[in-house]
């Protein structure tokens, strides 16, 4: 049953990834607005794809992280290229070129990262903040909006807090995936949640 | 970085990827692209040409994979470092290319991507391979790692963006230099910064190198625990363990093969399984080496001699002496493969009591020793099979001969000794091979003392003789060389001393083009030399 579950979730997103390749050869010939959200839609269904086979292999013991150096200058600017249409009129990233390397698994932090950032765009009013600092040895990455802040039992660590927009899956990725970074000296990496103006996601890793 | 009139060669064995990636290419402004499907049309055009970059899919067909191909042409140095290399990969593959092995792409990109995100990285790996060209002009084959050292330092001042990775060649360098306290504390300081798995692995290795075996251990057990995907500390923790614990270092080489796979870890993986009388597993280990790579680029005679023992000792003969028959198809017919083949035959046919056939391949597997000048692990498994035949002079003879002329490589006098080890000779043996390796050095500083001390004459004869007979050794090769120069330069230089030293320069080069002193000696040639004499060819 478990092999199953991963290889349908392989075939579901072998499937999406063609339905890509349609949708941007029908943008080619003729792009509209909806065909646009179609692809964004299948992004998202994707990362979603994505989170649940590593939730997965989590549980199986089988994740690996695949920890190496980045440039966080360069990441923070791949990271903008796929965020949903519109996301650039918002969103405000400041100045990473100082930070130089940071070593993390960016494929799967790339996912986190896009998951809190859609989720802020969501419920912004007119701004969301990408900024990353590096404090006492570890890496800061906060993502702040000035919508309404978190509701009281997410900020309790209520995980499978769900409603119209998330099943929560999101946010017990974010955990996981934060968690299993770890420095050879023991520590590992979390999320913060905080309101402080609007909401405030922190990714802190080792 | 301006992408137009950079070329490149795209690897990929499936036709639509090549034309579509190509066109991406383009679009980014590579007009000169050649693009090839597998590994053998690859590494043809590397031999060929120089490129600025390399794109390469990471799923080659016939058991090959662009890591594989990767750690080929970097090995054999027809991947310059200053050749960008970028592996693209499905997300499937991608686990497996970020493994950051000892040799790395300079970066990967997952599919579906556009032609701007290629763009993108290629110019970015481009950007830096190009601030990082001062450095690399010393790290090649005929390279001087001091001058690439004092280049780092430069380099680090000039452009800070690329500081990571000047500190990682730095402490490669070093290590290399055997300056080890000094990249201990390059490591340690990085890791005051941050925590980095090259950091933790470099610490270790400096540990290792400075004997504390095991501070280095629990630094990579510890490296390992948080970067399980590391490779290159799967590789560095199954070497030390190699030295005291060989189960244990099978264990982590099976780890290691969990993480990604590769025929050279599942011949380590074999050759480790074999010492631990763990033949089942040695026999599964070499059989998936020689049955996933259809390429031929990747396997040795060694998995095969490898999978005929293990079958050998399991009791299955056939199978042996067909694994043995197998080898002949799929190598070229030369001196290697008679004396691989027949000394392998040898000990299958000995181990199954066929004392008759056993003698009459050992004898082939002499004679083509005797006529051929071989490849050291060649002449080792000869001896190994006049070994298990109870021939030990003969064996003996051939080892004292390949550790004469390698007196100076510490991995073919550790094979030697492990040769040595599977006779049950282990003590003998390291004794044996110290004293030979005693003696040429001392032969070697006897005849340095003696031209410094002025008896140039002496000197010259003494290493002449040596080198005309230990033609295989680099060093020896060399000192030759010096000796005769500095003749030449004493006595007045006549057209017989540097056709003496050019001999010796050119028998030096043939045996290790690399070597660190070769470079002094031919620029002492050059310098020595009058108007009309023979220049040195190029190589």
């Amino acid at each position: 049953m478990d092999h199953l579950i991963a290889a349908a979730i392989h075939d579901a997103k072998n499937s999406l990834s063609s339905l890509g390749v349609w949708l941007d050869k029908a943008r080619g010939e003729h792009d509209s607005a909806a065909l646009h959200h179609a692809a964004d839609l299948a992004a998202r269904v994707n990362a979603q794809l994505v989170e649940l086979l590593a939730l997965h292999r989590d549980g199986e013991g089988s994740l690996r992280m695949a920890v190496a150096d980045h440039n966080l200058a360069d990441f923070l600017a791949d990271l903008q290229t796929e965020l949903p249409p519109g996301a650039e009129r918002v969103l405000q990233v400041s100045s990473a070129e100082a930070l130089g390397e940071w070593a993390f698994d960016a494929y799967l932090v790339k996912f986190v990262l896009l998951d809190a950032l859609r989720n802020a765009l969501r419920h912004a009013h007119a701004k969301v903040k990408l900024n990353a600092v590096i404090e006492g040895g570890t890496l800061h990455i906060d993502i702040d909006d000035d919508g309404p802040g978190f509701p009281t039992i997410v900020l309790q660590g209520e995980q499978g807090a769900m409603n119209a927009h998330s099943s929560g899956l999101g946010l017990v990725f974010a955990r996981t995936i934060a968690e299993r970074h770890r420095s050879p000296d023991g520590r590992h990496g979390r999320i913060e949640l905080s309101n402080p103006k609007g909401a405030r996601f922190r990714l802190v890793l080792p | 970085m301006d992408l137009r009139g950079k070329t490149g060669l795209l690897i990929d064995d499936v036709s639509e990827m090549r034309n579509a990636v190509r066109i991406q290419l383009a679009d980014a402004g590579i007009q000169s692209c050649d693009s090839v499907r597998n590994v053998k049309e690859a590494v043809v055009k590397l031999t060929a040409r120089r490129y600025d970059l390399v794109v390469c899919d990471y799923n080659l067909g016939q058991g090959a994979d662009g890591q594989q191909l990767l750690e080929l042409v970097r090995r054999n140095t027809l991947l310059p470092l200053t050749t960008a290399f970028l592996m693209i990969t499905g997300e499937t593959g991608y686990e497996q290319v970020s493994t950051a092995a000892e040799f790395a792409p300079d970066d990967y990109l997952l599919k579906p991507f556009t032609s701007d995100v290629l763009a993108t990285r290629l110019s970015r790996i481009l950007d830096k391979k190009e601030a990082l060209a001062p450095i690399y002009k010393h790290m090649g084959a005929k390279g001087d790692k001091a001058l690439a050292l004092a280049a780092c330092d430069k380099v680090l001042a000039e452009q800070p963006r690329y500081a990571t990775d000047v500190q990682r060649l730095k402490g490669e360098l070093l290590l290399a230099l055997n300056r080890i306290d000094e990249a201990q504390a390059l490591y340690e300081s990085v890791l005051q910064q941050r925590a980095t798995p090259w950091a933790a692995v470099g610490k270790a290795r400096a540990l290792a190198a400075s004997g504390k075996d095991d501070e280095a251990k629990d630094g990579l057990q510890q490296a390992l625990a948080a970067y399980p995907n590391y490779l290159a500390a799967y590789d560095s923790l199954a070497g030390l363990l190699q030295k005291t614990d060989k189960a244990a270092a099978q264990q982590i080489v099976e780890q290691a093969l969990k993480v990604a796979p590769s025929t050279r870890r599942q011949r380590q993986l074999g050759s480790l399984a074999l010492e631990n009388r763990d033949f089942s597993r040695a026999e599964e280990a070499y059989k998936r080496a020689v049955d996933k790579d259809r390429t031929g680029f990747f396997k040795s005679f060694d998995d095969y001699a490898g999978l005929a023992k293990s079958c050998s000792e399991q009791g299955k003969t056939q199978e042996a002496l067909a694994a043995v028959k197998d080898m002949g198809v799929h190598f070229t017919r030369t001196p290697e493969l008679a004396a691989h083949q027949a000394a392998t035959e040898a000990e299958v046919q000995l181990k199954a009591g066929n004392t008759a056939a056993a003698q009459a391949a050992l004898e082939t597997a002499l004679a083509v020793c005797k006529d051929a000048n071989l490849a050291p692990e060649t002449a080792l498994a000869v001896a190994q099979a006049c070994f298990a035949s109870g021939r030990t002079n003969e064996a003996k003879t051939i080892i004292q001969a390949v550790a004469e002329d390698h007196h100076e490589n510490d991995e073919v006098l550790a094979q030697a000794q492990s040769v040595f080890s599977a006779a049950g000779m282990q003590s003998e043996g390291a004794v044996f091979l110290e004293a030979t390796r005693k003696r040429m050095v001392k032969l070697n500083n006897d005849a340095v003392a003696m031209a410094k001390a002025g008896q140039l004459d002496e000197a010259v004869t003494m290493l002449a003789e040596a080198a005309d007979r230990l033609t295989n050794n680099c060093q020896v090769a060399i000192n030759a060389a010096l000796a005769v120069l500095m003749q030449a330069q004493k006595q007045g230089p006549t057209p017989e001393h540097f056709a003496q030293a050019l001999r010796y320069i050119l028998q030096a080069r043939k045996v290790n083009a690399d070597h660190p002193r070769l470079g002094e000696v031919i620029a002492f040639y050059r310098k020595l030399a009058p108007p009309g004499t023979p220049p040195i060819p190029e190589q």
